[in-house]
């Protein structure tokens, strides 16, 4: 990365243009123009001043383009010319922005130098491009405030269809004054209008969670781009259909379908009589804010500052389903091979071979079992078909390689251990068979008999049999689930396991283990992916996936990367690291028996992607085929937080190769992002953790160069501590994860409610507050205090103890000297102390000596009293401070500045003799922002940094002289980051600083310092 | 969610059902109040954008106490939406936009002008922070022309604002008309909610001004006296309203208050009367439409 480092913008997605390979992107103030093929950001053009991107709008010729928003529009000459094969353009600049008076919901090209706007008060303003000139403004009767339009060019006049607040929609031509007729039925606002006059079709989507399609109830024989034909014509609501389950915000109508996009994130196709034809989820729950079409692709823009491509062929063609018919007898467990032929396990005590190809059963084999009980397991290569019954006959057979497929039988045996309960392969060669009293007995082939490996104890627990069952690559270890969540460590040679992992998964135990590269990953029925470190033979937890269906089987590819499993009575395949379901099926859920399989296939001249399952239902054979290519959706920009980030903290390398982001925000997330520009600029979430509520804030200590403890905390009064480690795996970076501490004040729901119902338990009266912000302070050798200001006005002191081997995390008491929330933290050294800050809702400020008064052998003096003070104290703010920094400038003097709700800076010299104020001189400036003053940062050269939800970066300096204290504006920009919560310093040298913003979204750019 | 977790999250939520205010925002009023004494000798009192009646409800208990004759003090409440009956308060179901509102208010007061006017209309947030402030700052504006029409000179206008991106713009627009605008947090008002409220005292509007329904007033431009970004920027003198002592609306407060023996749960006192969200939520008590 070369420094300095590059504008980056990541915030909603307001507008999008989809030009055959090319897709435009109005992310904030800014186009961005993306090929499509490469995934690569061409160029970015600043279109707009202080204002969001809400529209693009292409001429008929596509040689100039309107970006529009808010109150403005500029023009772009498009270039288009040719790489290689491929058509690219260029976006030229040629007029604006232009500032209306009044915000514009729709824009059309009239003429080829003239266009016509609606703004938001039903006014359609034409203006000439050329001499930048408001040629005429025709004000509708109707005034009200519009949430949406649409404007449509006639022969003869131009269109208006308003969106009122009042739940209509009034259409109108420019020139008449009378409207022509209103679309009367949504109970809500109408978020958006989208009308094809050649189909005569129009689209409303409402706050009242419906879409509505119109069409004409009479007939008009004039064509419906005339005037005539509008004011003859009557249109009314042929459907009113329901598919969000929140707002729907945006519709498309493409040549044989109507796109909807929602809050809730779900894209819905229509056909044009109403009927949904697929629902596709695909902004991570965030809202979907912009859509286009053409005949191929959907693109659609989200609240999670992604942008997104979908096949079209998802709506019609949702993969091949199939009965497959053959004579079968009763089904009972089925399962894909190697070759992905079908091996069929019918209740006539037979093993049946159904070869794919010629689509009929070719073997049956007959078993000679005594139990109906019956346990079927494949290797994991799926090359051998393990098949026993309670009694312990055992049949293994194995699928030819090469040639006509075949199943050659390779052991018939009975096993002499009693009941047999389970029984899982274990990688390829191994089978792991559990018997009566917990008795575990590996297995391995011996010419066509048996031998025994090795044998182990299970644990006692309820239903003592295995669910899973793993091997590592050398065969010396071994890790078996059971039926109560646990996962056992077994090494050969020891019957008893060598480690134990308690609940690692819910009731039903982990459904698969694998174990490779030093490392364990389970999957369970809770709907998580779980993974442990298995390093020098010692277990550390890692980390935890959640996933958002419950019942999670296994892993489909060997990158542990596409996952299967179900969610209630659909069958989901879900990719892990773009976070997305990439096939769901209906099939009735996950305790029938089923099979799915990955492979490469090609189509013509190119590969695709296969997912085939296959499943049991009505003692019916099913099989349904997905080309991932024609279903799967893309992100061409990545997303991120949904919700307003409240806390970043970043993180630059020391070789400024790569930019780590380390972000908790409102959407309960809290994610490590990576930034380099290797291959084009990206960004990604390499790590995403989860919190019970929003999550307030983030706070790093480093310990390693590329090693950091990371805590985090917020609602729920949750605290939660991993050590990240930044690595370079094969020039990939990653992210490493070790989770610690998830601590809940008050314990968590099962903790407090035992297994009481929410019926039989009393009323809690004590609320459970938020953590607002929080403090490491490093106090021995891997020993630390941490402090965190809670919404209960009581700051909480927690001692942290980490080593490589142990960590212990316990409360060290409770400090009750505030009266309100406290809102705000920060630690510095002073004098060689740790000095804490602490800030309320009413404007206070106080100093805490954290080194000689609040550390541990200290603390236990403190617990549960009162008597803590600070050693300083004063009020600056009007009401609530949002933002604090401080640092010492001598042996007895310090500086602090505070922001707050009262849209002022107060910035504060005081001298300390002994840690007792001996001088104080304070300025206070309320005219820098005008709003929230929400981030504050001291740079060198008596500079401040700060920022505000008004989206403004201020640059002031302060000065300290005879007269006192001041501090005068240098300089100001604007960010298009809206809700701006903070401004972290990136990097910082002495002409310029390259800092973050975060609100939602985030935009890292350059401050220049004054000469 | 249980039943109380919501009292417990928000202390004034709970007060306002204790009291029987119809929202939180009651409070708000009444802290504006403590701090410019806006009620002083008030008889005639406008609320726009009323629904559910929370200000009207503390506009008629505050009001009467300014006159010894309870029908001297005249409270006309407007709102697009239908609001459940309040004593005292004369309803008019309409649009602040429309001149046949403003002449109904008139009307109501027999042809005299009223004292103050009060909106805390908010719009329908839709999640994009510019649309939001741009359509709260318009619903504002509509809020002051209607004003411009019904108000005294020298009367005050209190109306709740958006403190986003380009507020500055509105700031300078009123300052047109009153003497003295400040923005205010009341100490109810949660400390990060983007919401304030400007307190606009002596209505002075610009010499020749006609008040007129025929143009929505639109908002200002960036000028030299107020910059996009820069040292000029037209920002008014900031207050918080309430009592230091009063509660704190992001302050985690346990059920029991301090001096409180007992806790009991209340219904909100007005449910939202026919939101738009009611169709589905009817169409889909008994089905799942996520599937």
């Amino acid at each position: 990365m070369s420094v300095p480092i590059p504008h980056i913008i990541k915030t909603d997605i307001t507008a999008v243009k989809l030009f055959g390979n090319i897709v435009l992107a109005g992310i904030g103030s800014w186009a961005h123009v993306y090929d499509l093929v490469s995934n690569k950001l061409l160029q970015t053009v600043h279109a707009l001043r202080g204002q969001k991107i809400y529209g693009f709008i292409p001429s008929k010729d596509e040689r100039n383009i309107i970006i529009f928003g808010g109150k403005q529009f500029s023009i772009a000459s498009i270039d288009w010319s040719f790489d290689g094969d491929r058509k690219v353009l260029r976006l030229n600049p040629r007029v604006g922005p232009i500032i209306c008076d009044d915000w514009l919901h729709a824009v059309v090209w009239t003429k080829e130098e003239e266009i016509a706007a609606l703004t938001a008060h039903n006014v359609v303003q034409v203006w000439n491009t050329s001499q930048e000139r408001l040629i005429t403004s025709s004000h509708s009767k109707d005034n009200s405030i519009l949430y949406s339009g649409c404007l449509v060019p006639l022969d003869d006049d131009v269109l208006v269809l308003a969106g009122t607040v009042f739940t209509d929609v009034i259409i109108h031509a420019c020139s008449e004054a009378e409207p022509l007729m209103s679309l009367k039925g949504h109970r809500g606002v109408i978020f958006s209008i989208s009308c094809d006059i050649q189909k005569q079709l129009i689209v409303t989507t409402s706050d009242d969670r419906s879409i509505r399609i119109w069409g004409p109830s009479t007939t008009v024989t004039t064509p419906a781009n005339t005037k005539e034909y509008w004011k003859t014509v009557a249109y009314d609501s042929k459907y009113e259909v329901y598919g969000h389950t929140a707002r729907v915000m945006r519709s498309y109508i493409t040549d044989d379908l109507i796109i909807s996009v929602g809050e809730d994130s779900v894209v819905c196709f229509w056909d044009f009589q109403g009927n949904i034809l697929k629902k596709n989820m695909a902004h991570q729950n965030g809202c979907i804010w912009s859509l286009d079409a053409d005949r191929n692709n959907l693109v659609t823009g989200g609240g999670d500052s992604s942008l997104v491509l979908h096949p079209l062929t998802v709506a019609k063609e949702y993969g091949e389903h199939e009965i497959l018919h053959a004579d079968v007898g009763n089904p009972k467990k089925i399962y894909f091979t190697t070759r992905r032929n079908i091996v069929i396990l019918n209740e006539r005590d037979e093993l049946q071979f159904y070869d794919v190809e010629l689509k009929s059963v070719t073997e049956t084999h007959k078993l000679a079992h005594e139990s109906t009980y019956k346990l079927m397991s494949l290797s994991s290569c799926k090359q051998f078909v393990a098949v026993a019954d309670m009694a312990g006959n055992l049949d293994v057979f194995a699928e030819t390689c090469k040639g006509e497929p075949t199943l050659r039988k390779l052991v018939n045996t009975k096993l002499k251990f009693g009941k047999i309960l389970s029984m899982h392969w274990a990688g390829n060669r191994h089978l792991v068979v559990c018997s009566d009293n917990g008795n575990i007995t590996v297995l391995a082939s011996k010419g066509n008999e048996v031998e025994t490996v090795t044998n182990f104890f299970l644990p006692q627990s309820k239903e003592r049999w295995l669910t899973a069952a793993g091997i590592d690559s050398k065969s010396r270890l071994f890790a078996v689930g059971d039926r109560c969540g646990n996962v056992h460590i077994y090494i050969i040679g020891k019957n008893n396991p060598v480690k134990t992992l308690n609940k690692v998964h819910g009731r039903y135990g982990p459904t698969s283990i694998t174990i490779k590269n030093n490392g364990i990953i389970t999957t369970g029925r809770d709907g998580t992916i779980k993974h442990f470190d298995l390093t020098n033979d010692t277990v550390k937890y890692m980390k935890s996936i959640d996933l958002n269906f419950e019942w999670v089987e296994k892993f489909l590819d060997k990158n542990e990367n596409i996952v299967c499993g179900f969610q209630e009575r659909v069958f989901v395949v879900y990719d892990i690291t773009n976070r997305s379901k990439l096939v769901e099926v209906p099939c009735g859920g996950g305790h029938r028996s089923w099979d799915a399989v990955r492979y490469i296939e090609q189509i013509q001249d190119n590969y695709d992607e296969f997912i085939k399952l296959i499943y049991l239902k009505n003692s019916e054979l099913h099989e349904s085929i997905f080309q991932l290519g024609k279903i799967v959706s893309r992100n061409i920009v990545n997303g991120s937080h949904t919700k307003e980030i409240n806390c970043l903290q970043s993180h630059l390398l020391e070789d400024k190769s790569a930019m780590y982001f380390i972000s908790g925000g409102e959407d309960t997330t809290l994610r490590i992002s990576i930034y380099n520009t290797e291959n084009g600029p990206s960004f990604h979430d390499s790590a995403i953790f989860k919190h019970l509520s929003s999550i307030r804030t983030v706070k790093t200590f480093n310990l390693d160069n590329n090693k950091i403890l990371l805590v985090s905390a917020g609602g729920r009064a949750q605290i939660c501590i991993k050590v990240i480690e930044f690595k370079d795996i094969e020039n990939k970076l990653t992210v490493e994860s070790e989770e610690l501490v998830d601590y809940q004040v008050k314990g968590t729901d099962k903790e407090r409610k035992g297994n009481q119902n929410w019926k039989s338990c009393g009323v809690d009266f004590d609320p459970e507050m938020r953590m607002m912000d929080i403090e490491v302070i490093k106090v021995d050798h891997g020993k630390f205090l941490i402090v965190a200001a809670c919404s209960d006005a009581i700051l909480r002191l927690y001692e942290f103890e980490y080593s490589d081997n142990k960590n212990s995390f316990k409360p060290a008491g409770e400090i009750k000297y505030h009266k309100t929330c406290i809102l705000k933290t920060k630690t510095f050294r002073f004098q060689d102390k740790d000095i804490l800050i602490t800030c309320t809702t009413r404007g206070q400020v106080a100093f805490w000596n954290v080194t000689d008064n609040l550390t541990s052998n200290k603390i236990e003096h403190h617990i549960n009293s009162n008597d803590a003070k600070p050693f300083y104290m004063t009020t600056t703010n009007k009401s609530g401070i949002n933002s604090i920094n401080a640092k010492e400038l001598s042996k007895e003097e310090v500086i602090f500045a505070t922001g707050g709700d009262d849209n002022a800076i107060h910035v504060n010299y005081i001298k300390f003799k002994e840690f007792k104020c001996v001088e104080k001189q304070g300025t206070k400036v309320d005219n820098f922002h005008c709003s929230e003053v929400t981030g504050l940062s001291f740079m060198d050269r008596n500079l401040i940094l700060s920022t505000s939800i008004d989206q403004r970066i201020t640059l002031s300096k302060y000065e300290i002289n005879d007269d006192g204290l001041t501090c005068n504006f240098v300089s100001q920009r604007y960010s298009d980051v809206p809700d701006i919560q903070g401004i972290d310093v990136i990097c910082e040298t002495s002409d310029n600083a390259t800092v973050c913003v975060f609100g939602k979204g985030l935009e890292v750019l350059n401050v220049d310092k004054p000469r | 969610m249980g039943k109380t977790s919501k009292d417990k999250r928000d202390i004034y939520y709970r007060l306002a059902k204790e009291e029987g205010w119809r929202a939180r925002s009651a409070f708000k009023l009444l802290q504006i109040n403590e701090e410019y004494n806006i009620f002083d000798g008030v008889l005639r009192a406008v609320d726009l954008c009323a629904a559910p009646g929370s200000w009207s409800q503390v506009l008629t208990k505050k009001l009467r106490q300014n006159s010894e004759a309870e029908d001297d003090v005249k409270i006309v409440a407007v709102d697009l939406q239908a609001m459940a009956p309040l004593p005292g308060v004369k309803q008019i179901q309409g649009d602040i936009t429309k001149l046949s509102t403003a002449n109904e208010i008139i009307k109501e007061f027999e042809g005299l002008k009223a004292d103050l006017v009060v909106c805390d209309g908010a719009p329908d947030v839709t999640g994009l922070h510019d649309i939001d402030e741009y359509v709260q700052s318009q619903l504002l504006l509509a809020a002051l022309n209607i004003t411009t029409h019904v108000l005294k000179n020298g009367g005050v206008f209190v109306a709740k604002i958006f403190r986003g991106k380009d507020v500055t713009l509105l700031y300078s627009q009123l300052k047109q008309f009153f003497s003295f605008v400040t923005v205010s947090k009341p100490r109810s008002s949660r400390n990060s909610s983007i919401e304030a409220f400007v307190v606009c005292q002596n209505y002075q509007p610009p010499d020749g001004y006609v008040p007129t329904m025929a143009n929505p007033l639109l908002d200002h431009k960036y000028c030299d006296f107020n910059e996009f970004t820069g040292p000029n920027r037209f920002i008014v003198p900031f207050n918080a309203c309430g009592d230091l002592s009063a509660y704190d609306s992001d302050t985690s407060y346990s059920l029991l208050l301090e001096g409180q023996t007992t806790y009991e749960y209340r219904e909100p006192v007005q449910a939202p009367i026919n939101p738009p969200y009611k169709e589905i939520l009817d169409k889909t008590k008994n089905i799942d439409i996520r599937k």
